[in-house]
């Protein structure tokens, strides 16, 4: 089954409309359109992308900012329908969100841990049952029943990582992979991460760390303005990224 | 196994009422949410949703009864009146800023992870009734004061919550599109809000309105469902066939156009968030 896709992505467009002005007020937008001064312009954001992943691959995608890296995360993820094109994605995904977004101070480590957990996608009952093993790996299980305002924030972010990484993904999607916490946390959860990438799922990678793309992934996708320049091999695809980026 | 495909039709609202079943595990966890950081985590409890609208009730109950000297034309008593009035606007302002900012704020999760936000909109409405229904217990005391008891039609309120939670629910997704779109938008609304209380017959009584004002006044969706309110508990106004036909077409369509506005929007703004 080594060869199961899960994720097929064929020919994808994301565009939008945006104001020339970067309009962001009721104010200024009246006064723009009174004066028809409303430009809008087509922004593609991503344009003319394909791949596959298969169970077991990790693919990544780098380029500079803005070219369209978290807008790919996102479009797999399933937050941002393409334009055009056609994604399928087939079983669990895992995304591993900003630490601690989803999270609430004023409820407990525990209620904390149910909350986030159901908003990446599993069940209130799945993580009810997960609460103590995540926080014995997090080592907080002394403060299970405290609220998370009163965490320090390397408490919170080894919470989030701990319930954000305590799942079987069939698809796992990294924006950078994170190292929270002190030293001897960083390695431990640096170790998860590699891990659950290495479990058998699929991974979608998108980071600036480009010694960690080359070492980690099957293969690599360079994005230049939402579309893709080179794909193949990461030592190859890399090497083409930097040699653009220092001329 | 779940699959994701992007090309597979979906019929808005219907796809969205959908999925909100389907993670209706999420759901209640959000309004248990809104419900524990306000009650349990608070010294005075469940007092806390209580306080502000019986704080805002005694201060109008002293303006406008002390002060200005007023009086229903009935003779009716003016503070079980002027309760039911405060506790309406405040499920209806709580509903609809509460949903819309849980939205407008969630883009740290919303941007990242597959959840439909109309769920916290739905959630926040939710909590707001909870909040309703519990303000109900001082309001059958202020009854019993004057001697009145609910009427034996006051289950009819559940159909007034129900459509109200509807209504909160359209309205505030709406509310979140300009919330994400136009950073001034919040200002404006809290002025919109404002006005909108004034044109709820909250603390006078529709009569004492001239025919012009009055015809205005009438076509605020919220007359229409205070009047009833009014009139199956405690039996404090009078309520019409016409209010119940607004009251209903209000909220099922206000539920319908913002779902779908929001089904069409939402992606667009999720872009630039």
């Amino acid at each position: 089954m080594s060869q199961e896709k899960i994720v097929e992505i064929t020919d994808i467009s994301l565009a939008y409309r945006r104001t020339r002005h970067r309009v962001s007020s009721l104010k200024q937008t009246a006064i723009d359109t009174i004066k028809r001064r409303m430009a809008y312009e087509e922004f593609y954001a991503l344009r003319g992308v394909s791949f596959d992943i298969a169970r077991g691959e990790t693919v990544s995608v780098i380029g500079r900012n803005g070219a369209g890296k978290s807008t790919m995360l996102k479009v797999i993820a399933r937050v941002l329908p393409p334009s055009t094109g056609r994604v399928i994605v087939r079983g669990h995904v895992a995304p591993m969100i900003e630490l601690g977004a989803g999270f609430n101070p004023e409820l407990t480590g525990a209620e904390n841990i149910v909350l986030y957990g159901t908003l990446l996608g599993r069940t209130p009952r799945e993580m009810r049952a997960r609460i103590e093993p995540i926080a014995d790996w997090a080592g907080l299980i002394e403060h299970l029943d405290i609220p998370v305002r009163a965490y320090s924030s390397g408490m919170t972010a080894r919470l989030a990582f701990a319930t954000a990484t305590d799942t079987t993904p069939d698809l796992l999607l990294i924006d950078e992979i994170l190292s929270v916490g002190d030293e001897d946390f960083r390695e431990k959860s640096a170790a998860r991460t590699i891990e659950l990438m290495n479990s058998g799922c699929a991974v979608l990678l998108v980071s600036h760390d480009l010694a960690t793309v080359e070492k980690m992934s099957t293969r690599a996708i360079y994005l230049e303005h939402g579309v893709p320049k080179r794909s193949g091999v990461p030592s190859e695809v890399i090497e083409a990224y930097l040699s653009d980026v220092h001329h | 196994m779940q699959v994701y495909d992007s090309s597979a039709r979906q019929i808005p609202v219907i796809s969205q009422v959908k999925s909100i079943y389907e993670n209706r595990g999420l759901l209640r966890l959000l309004v248990v949410r809104d419900l524990t950081v306000r009650y349990k985590r608070s010294v005075i409890g469940v007092w806390w949703s209580l306080l502000n609208p019986l704080f805002t009730t005694a201060v109008m109950f002293y303006v406008f009864n002390t002060v200005f000297k007023s009086k229903l034309p009935d003779g009716a008593p003016f503070l079980p009146y002027l309760l039911s009035g405060v506790l309406l606007i405040t499920l209806f302002n709580q509903g609809l800023t509460m949903g819309a900012d849980a939205i407008a704020s969630g883009a740290g999760v919303l941007t990242k992870v597959y959840v439909r936000p109309e769920i916290f909109a739905l959630s926040a409405s939710i909590s707001s009734a909870i909040n309703f229904v519990i303000g109900l217990a001082p309001l059958t005391i202020v009854l019993a004061f004057y001697h009145k008891t609910p009427t034996w039609r006051f289950p009819l309120v559940l159909v007034i919550i129900l459509c109200m939670t509807l209504f909160t629910t359209g309205l505030s997704l709406l509310l979140a599109i300009a919330y994400v779109n136009f950073d001034d938008s919040r200002s404006l609304i809290n002025i919109f809000l404002m006005a909108l209380q004034y044109m709820t017959p909250i603390f006078y009584p529709i009569s004492v309105l001239g025919p012009h004002t009055r015809e205005v006044i009438v076509l605020n969706p919220l007359t229409s469902f205070l009047d009833i309110f009014r009139h199956e508990f405690g039996n404090s106004a009078v309520s019409t066939l016409g209010n119940w036909e607004t009251m209903l077409g209000c909220s099922s369509l206000a539920f319908v156009v913002g779902f779908y506005v929001f089904s069409k929007r939402w992606p667009k703004v999720v872009a630039k968030l």
